[in-house]
């Protein structure tokens, strides 16, 4: 694990010196330039939306340029009915104590995305992760194996069209959990039949 | 090539065994072992008694909670989230709980408000007196573990009067929560606090000044700040680096912001000082519990909801953190204006430190210190596994 990346050691300037507030930091961002949609959502709370392209540049301004140096969480979100996939990078910042969020929609059928673990080795755990639950392909991830779900051989499980209850009918027998005493009595369970009589 | 086998010094061995070029062979810990914190296991290279490189195995708790939320309506929910993580399950309520308020705009009583941050500050209190026990257990100290387990009893006492369950609490409702304190509840919580209290200079003698603790301990699982900020770690462990961040503090929630605590750090980042750092997180959590006690207001616990079998949150999502025992503790909820959330994300506390912190941690350890590592981490697979 520790071979594959390089991890970065040393906080960036830009995480050190005064708290700013979550306009300050709208702002900043607008100043990296090609991200206008960014806004106060809630306190302490900034969002907005990036292209998929633009997105590891982004993030690494984030981090060099503005000072965030956290990255708290990378959620997936399936978008069935649009065909796409979204997905939330959650950057903390410890100098502001302010979170931006970053929305990133990509197609759901060539579900590629840059990795952002040269960044953050954080990223190695959520982008393995949704990459074994969406099927999301992370570009430049070396570590991409099954975690969770080792032996699982079907879809990846929380894509919106896997649906568990069909495919617990497609795979499983159906047991019947509430037998009727009578039948089982009357099928010479306890009788000592073919069931070795469990009287 | 010959089917004698031999290892570097030439020596032949049992023809046919496959043994390697070098001296390095796999030991696994785990998923069932005493020495791991829940079901987890960490397969290990090791060549003599040191640890080459570690991967951790996941996937044995996994019960597809987040699968599982998208098909049951919102209040379902409320029943299950608590059983992602089993020694600090109030994070869980309370992020769910919290998710659903930011989206659908439901303000909460201040007394609730109240109640919540008890709830949440007995959990902590309960889940470092567990850690403590499993930390003890991995270096052979095995009285520690009979009294703090013991004494978190006391706290479990305090939850099954409020709430009804032990363990898993259920007690946190999208506006509110679910029951008032029951009559002489207070005085109940103060008596225990003042025992943990009375406790804690006890657990010195027996724990934090045992010579065996100090030998094994100082200078064991060395997390340097530089990089424990680069590995995302959270919580006690990067306290315990000496970087002071606290949800709490810094993302605040609930009432805390009014409440008075300090957030204890460490310098050395070694196994001992996260230990001595939760030990006075514990201190400081009694400090809040006292503090909820005596400011409580009075007034109602709940703002009533529409049918909660028919609760329709707007569409929005929300990021909600929480400081769990472990560490940085955050739910990401979309709502598409349903009856049941579109998507939740748990994001649990141990996904660095139970993971690759962990992996890159114990990588030049000793295998005898590798238990110990883990717990001094703190890690909690099921909030890897959900």
């Amino acid at each position: 694990m520790s071979g594959t990346y390089t991890v970065p050691t040393g906080r960036p300037e830009a995480a050190r010196g005064e708290k700013r507030s979550a306009s300050a930091i709208v702002a900043a961002i607008a100043e990296l330039g090609g991200e206008s949609g960014f806004a106060v959502k809630a306190p302490r709370r900034v969002e907005g939306r990036v292209e998929a392209a633009a997105l590891h540049g982004f993030a690494a301004a984030l981090r060099m340029r503005v000072g965030f140096e956290h990255l708290s969480a990378i959620s997936c979100v399936d978008w069935l009915a649009d065909g796409e996939f979204e997905l939330v990078y959650h950057f903390w910042s410890y100098r502001d104590n302010c979170l931006v969020s970053a929305h990133v929609r990509i197609p759901r059928d060539t579900a590629t995305m840059a990795t952002l673990t040269d960044l953050w080795q954080p990223a190695s755990f959520f982008e393995r992760d949704i990459h074994e639950m969406f099927g999301v392909e992370f570009l430049g991830n070396e570590d991409l194996e099954k975690y969770i779900l080792t032996d699982w051989k079907g879809p990846p499980p929380m894509r919106k069209d896997f649906v568990s209850r069909d495919f617990a009918h497609d795979h499983f027998t159906y047991k019947n959990y509430e037998p009727s005493w009578d039948e089982m009595i009357d099928g010479g369970y306890y009788s000592g039949g073919q069931n070795g009589g469990q009287a | 090539m010959s089917d004698i086998v031999t290892i570097n010094d030439g020596k032949a061995i049992m023809p046919g065994a496959n043994a390697p070029e070098n001296r390095e062979y796999n030991m696994f810990i785990g998923p069932n072992h005493p020495g791991i914190e829940g079901n987890f296991a960490l397969k290990l290279s090791i060549e003599g008694d040191i640890i080459q490189k570690a991967k951790t195995e996941a996937g044995f708790l996994h019960r597809g909670f987040e699968k599982l939320m998208e098909e049951r309506l919102f209040i379902q929910n409320i029943a299950i989230v608590c059983r992602i993580c089993v020694p600090d399950p109030d994070p869980n309520e309370e992020n769910y709980a919290r998710a659903i308020e930011a989206i659908g705009g439901i303000e909460v009583p201040r007394r609730a408000q109240f109640i919540r941050v008890l709830v949440l500050e007995l959990s902590r209190i309960a889940s470092h007196l567990f850690t403590f026990g499993g930390h003890a257990g991995t270096i052979g100290l095995y009285t520690m573990p009979n009294w703090s387990i013991s004494d978190r009893d006391r706290v479990l006492d305090l939850f099954e009067e409020l709430t009804g369950g032990r363990v898993y609490h259920i007690f946190n409702m999208p506006g509110g929560v679910r029951r008032d304190l029951p009559d002489g509840f207070k005085n109940r919580v103060r008596d225990v606090m003042d025992y943990v209290e009375s406790r804690l200079s006890e657990y010195d003698d027996l724990f934090f000044n045992n010579k065996i603790l100090l030998n094994r301990a100082v200078g064991t699982g060395i997390l340097p700040v530089d990089k424990a900020i680069a590995w995302g770690a959270t919580g006690p462990n990067l306290r315990a680096a000496g970087f002071a961040h606290d949800v709490r503090k810094d993302d605040p929630y609930e009432v805390y912001e009014e409440l008075e605590f300090d957030v204890p750090t460490a310098a050395d980042s070694d196994a001992y000082s996260r230990l001595i750092v939760r030990r006075r997180e514990i201190a400081e959590s009694i400090r809040i519990v006292r503090q909820v006690l005596d400011k409580i207001p009075e007034g109602p616990v709940w703002n009533k909801q529409p049918n909660p079998l028919k609760w329709r949150v707007p569409a929005g999502d929300a990021y909600v953190r929480t400081e769990s025992s472990k560490g940085e503790y955050a739910y990401y909820m979309v709502s598409d204006g349903g009856v049941r959330p579109y998507r939740v994300h748990v994001r649990g506390a141990s996904v660095t430190h139970g993971v690759h912190i962990l992996e890159n941690m114990l990588a030049g350890a000793r295998i005898e210190d590798a238990s110990q590592i883990m717990f001094s981490l703190d890690a909690c697979p099921p909030e890897v596994d959900r």
